[in-house]
């Protein structure tokens, strides 16, 4: 136990363990594939049309934004080229399937049935339509482990939606409301909030819907705010969920220096601009 | 061997009914039934029962691989499960010998102090490592412990099921 719990040297074991388990988990799935199938089966008719009109509905609706977002994008991207900010990085996605949570009570997590073979590596972001679910945390050849946003100590660093405030989300464990810390009492954060991904840790692409703030409890001798918020995602409540195969360039490191926004051609062409040292005025200001 | 709570002599046990009996109990602990800390170990019930009826057949080692099977499927430390399960597997092979004269009732009483053994050793461990106790986790293990306590007389029953059959079935017998 204690072996596991400092070096990662019984992970191939695991992996031995787990190539044999893993066949009988899916025999034990079985009984409930064949409810789900059965349940499809005999849905009525109205209750398909009804839900055929919501799709079309909903397809119009994201079609349009996505004509739209192809625009914004595009004029982003030539803006940031412009700037010569550093560009934002495209992603693939890959669809998974949630297999089961393993009956582990003290953390939240989920098994999906993709892993290293489908390209899947440790610390990808899982997300659902509505926002972020979890993070891939162990990785075998044909599954993986995703720690859910609930588990405890789960952090992931956000953005407030409409101010731009950056703090950082805590997981509490099991079905206690997330935590949002390290925050003084005058910030700006009202209830129902939402929080995006800011993006700034390289893990998690910017701009994913987080959670929803619930409630604040300001303690002003303290000069700290206790923080709570829901997930966004419905996290314990379906089966499908994409992978986002997500490389960042930057991470917590500093940046290098064509990304710092500052003119550079006037910079190019100062001999004594030494490229080893960060530089933290415009050069004309000199 | 007798049967304590009859006084008869139960029919020589059959190895791969007793293999087939682990083999479901732990696919019944692989069911997605999710994670509630209430959920029973079935493979436990069954591993324990073993122990104590036939303890030259199934001991530690068994329990300590099943153990470490658990250990994966729950993505919990390697080695919990696979202690607990032995530890409890030892204990029970040490006290088969007054256990099994017991009635069945008084049998799941000296039992649950192993099923118990075997529910806090998870959380027990996390406070140890992290330092954070989980009271919620310890109720529901003794939660837990109750249930596998009330399914003993009918995992007695089951699985002594084969070796209570009779010896000859006498079918035109007279009344």
């Amino acid at each position: 136990m204690f072996i596991d719990f400092r070096f990662n040297t019984l992970d191939p074991m695991r992996n031995q363990i787990n190539w044999l388990l893993r066949p009988l988990e899916y025999v034990t799935l079985t009984p409930r594939l064949i409810y789900d199938w059965t349940s499809n089966y005999f849905t009525t008719r109205g209750e398909l049309e009804r839900e055929n009109q919501s799709m079309k509905l909903r397809q119009s609706e994201l079609s349009l934004l996505a004509t739209q977002g192809e625009l914004l994008l595009a004029e982003n991207q030539n803006l940031r080229q412009l700037l010569e900010l550093q560009k934002q990085l495209a992603y693939k996605t890959l669809p998974v399937e949630i297999l089961f949570n393993p009956p582990n009570p003290i953390s939240q997590r989920i098994v999906i049935n993709r892993g290293s073979n489908d390209g899947l590596k440790t610390g990808n972001p899982i997300a659902n339509d509505a926002g972020i679910l979890g993070q891939v945390v162990r990785l075998y050849e044909n599954s993986a482990e995703v720690s859910l946003l609930e588990d405890r100590d789960f952090a992931i660093p956000v953005q407030v939606a409409r101010n731009g405030l950056r703090a950082a989300v805590f997981g509490t464990g099991r079905s206690s409301p997330l935590e949002l810390r390290y925050l003084p009492v005058a910030s700006d954060l009202e209830v129902g909030d939402i929080l995006l991904t800011s993006g700034i840790d390289g893990t998690y692409p910017p701009g994913f819907a987080v959670a929803m703030i619930t409630r604040i409890e300001r303690n002003l001798e303290k000069n700290s705010s206790n923080v709570f918020c829901v997930p966004v995602a419905p996290v314990n409540r379906y089966r499908h969920a994409l992978a986002l195969l997500y490389e960042a360039k930057v991470d917590a490191k500093p940046a290098p220096l064509n990304s710092l926004g500052k003119p550079t051609g006037q910079a190019q062409d100062n001999p004594g601009f030494s490229s080893g040292r960060r530089q933290t005025r415009a050069k004309g200001l000199q | 061997m007798i049967d304590f709570q009859s006084g008869y002599i139960l029919r020589p046990v059959n190895r791969l009914f007793i293999y087939f009996s682990l083999f479901c109990a732990l696919l019944l602990n692989l069911l997605p039934l999710g994670n509630n800390a209430w959920i029973p170990d079935f493979l436990v019930i069954a591993l324990i029962f073993w122990n104590i009826h036939q303890h030259r057949l199934i001991g530690v080692i068994v329990a300590f691989s099943l153990g470490l099977l658990m250990d994966v499927h729950n993505s919990d430390l390697l080695g919990i499960h696979a202690f607990s399960y032995s530890l409890a597997a030892y204990l029970a092979v040490t006290w088969h010998r007054r256990i099994i004269a017991l009635p069945v009732i008084s049998q799941a009483l000296h039992i649950a102090p192993l099923f118990l053994l075997v529910a806090l050793c998870p959380p027990l461990t996390h406070w140890i490592l992290s330092g954070t106790i989980y009271w919620w986790a310890i109720g529901g293990g003794v939660l837990q412990t109750v249930i596998e306590a009330l399914l003993w007389p009918l995992a007695t029953r089951v699985l002594l099921a084969p070796q209570r059959r009779p010896l000859h079935i006498d079918h035109t017998r007279p009344l």
